[in-house]
């Protein structure tokens, strides 16, 4: 067996902003889906949790590789 | 909902080349003057760079 | 774990998939150009247009199935990727991006298909050539439009925001629109194909060695055989899923540059 422990580590770390962009993404799709007038309001709410949580995803990897 | 999943992939890549580019950029003033922590400011100027360009973009009503 | 030592002493000669499965050798002979991607690359352009040369040939009112299937391909292609997001001008694009899918979506199934077995975008220089075509015709399509200057300035400078911002926000739209945009484009396409390649390869070759182990490993192998079957089924809808997403962001992408203000 050879390789790097990083990307193991970077494979758990993966698991928390991946459980967040699906929630995210469930709660904004049920919500439009009840009210879809609420959609512009809901719109930007839910990319910016989006790209919080994808940010760390991807500082994660970018730090897996990096360190 | 084919335009927020346009936009979800545009995030993506926003946060992709912000700490590509400003990550890189620390990196290479580290292999240049030979220190080790300009590369973890890098990233994080291109984390919060990529994200307020972010709200500026899809963010704002 | 004397049990455990002793299930596991078979397990001694496996060797792993790797990259190395995915270098071919060439097909006929020495040729380095008849290697089994570029064949079914071939065959994939040979596929589509028979099919759809047999569904339009005979274009009735009343469709035949043939005709209905491949009018619902190109109706989908030209109503929900290209209408509904380019806007009025869409006809122009209807081709590239009804080729592009045609393509995409028949090498992502070979994948599965029995004897054949390889997606060809698994080899990463497929994917690369796709996403240069698309970003060349995004480019030129909003350069055409708007002019050379007015497209660049949309780009990298966006309305409403302190000049001094314009340092740490400019190389990052410049970046994103002409580096990472194809290279996530082909990079996803590449990476979901050689995944589920590599996903595949392990179950089935696992489970055709645990069939030479001794008898508690040769019980467990129907499982690991039954997983793959499943996979395969699993795999089927992230091909399909990949060709649509990989002709929707070009869509999207021309609708970008269109557009007169991002």
């Amino acid at each position: 067996m050879k390789g790097t422990l990083n990307l193991v580590g970077y494979g758990l770390s993966a698991i928390g902003p991946a459980i967040a962009t699906g929630m995210i993404f469930a709660a904004y799709i049920s919500g439009v889906a009840r009210q879809p007038e609420a959609r512009s309001v809901l719109q930007p709410i839910a990319f910016l949790g989006f790209a919080l949580a994808e940010a760390l995803a991807l500082f994660g990897l970018v730090l897996a590789f990096v360190l | 909902m084919k335009q927020d999943e346009g936009a979800a992939w545009s995030i993506f890549g926003y946060l992709l080349s912000g700490l590509l580019f400003w990550g890189g950029a620390g990196w290479a003033l580290d292999h240049w003057l030979h220190t080790h922590y300009f590369v973890l400011g890098g990233l994080l100027l291109g984390m919060g760079a990529s994200l307020y360009l972010i709200w500026l973009r899809f963010g704002r009503e | 774990m004397p049990l455990l030592r002793f299930l596991s002493q078979d397990g001694e000669g496996f060797v792993p998939p790797s990259t190395s499965d995915f270098n071919l050798p060439p097909v006929f002979g020495d040729n380095p150009y008849t290697t089994k991607p570029i064949l079914l690359v071939f065959l994939s352009v040979i596929a589509v247009s028979v099919f759809f040369i047999l569904a339009s040939r005979k274009a009735a009112i009343l469709p035949s199935k043939l005709q209905f299937a491949g009018e619902s391909i190109y109706g989908f292609v030209r109503n929900d990727i290209a209408r509904d997001n380019i806007g009025h001008e869409f006809m122009r694009f209807v081709p590239y991006l009804f080729t592009l899918f045609t393509f995409v979506l028949t090498n992502n199934i070979f994948g599965i298909v029995p004897l054949l077995q390889f997606p060809a975008m698994s080899h990463v220089s497929f994917p690369y050539v796709l996403a240069i075509f698309t970003f060349i015709v995004f480019h030129y399509v909003g350069i055409r439009k708007q002019g050379i200057g007015k497209y660049l300035k949309d780009i990298m400078f966006m309305p409403g925001v302190p000049k001094a911002a314009y340092i740490l926000l400019t190389p990052l739209e410049l970046a994103t629109f002409f580096i990472v945009r194809p290279l996530t484009l082909s990079l996803r396409l590449f990476a979901n194909m050689f995944a589920g390649h590599l996903l595949l390869l392990v179950f089935i070759l696992g489970g055709d060695h645990l069939l030479k182990g001794v008898i508690g490993l040769k019980l467990i192998s129907p499982f690991a055989f039954a997983f793959g079957i499943g996979l395969t089924f699993f795999e089927f809808m992230v091909q399909c899923l990949q060709a649509y997403i990989f002709t929707l962001l070009t869509a999207l992408y021309i609708a970008g540059a269109l557009a007169d203000e991002h």
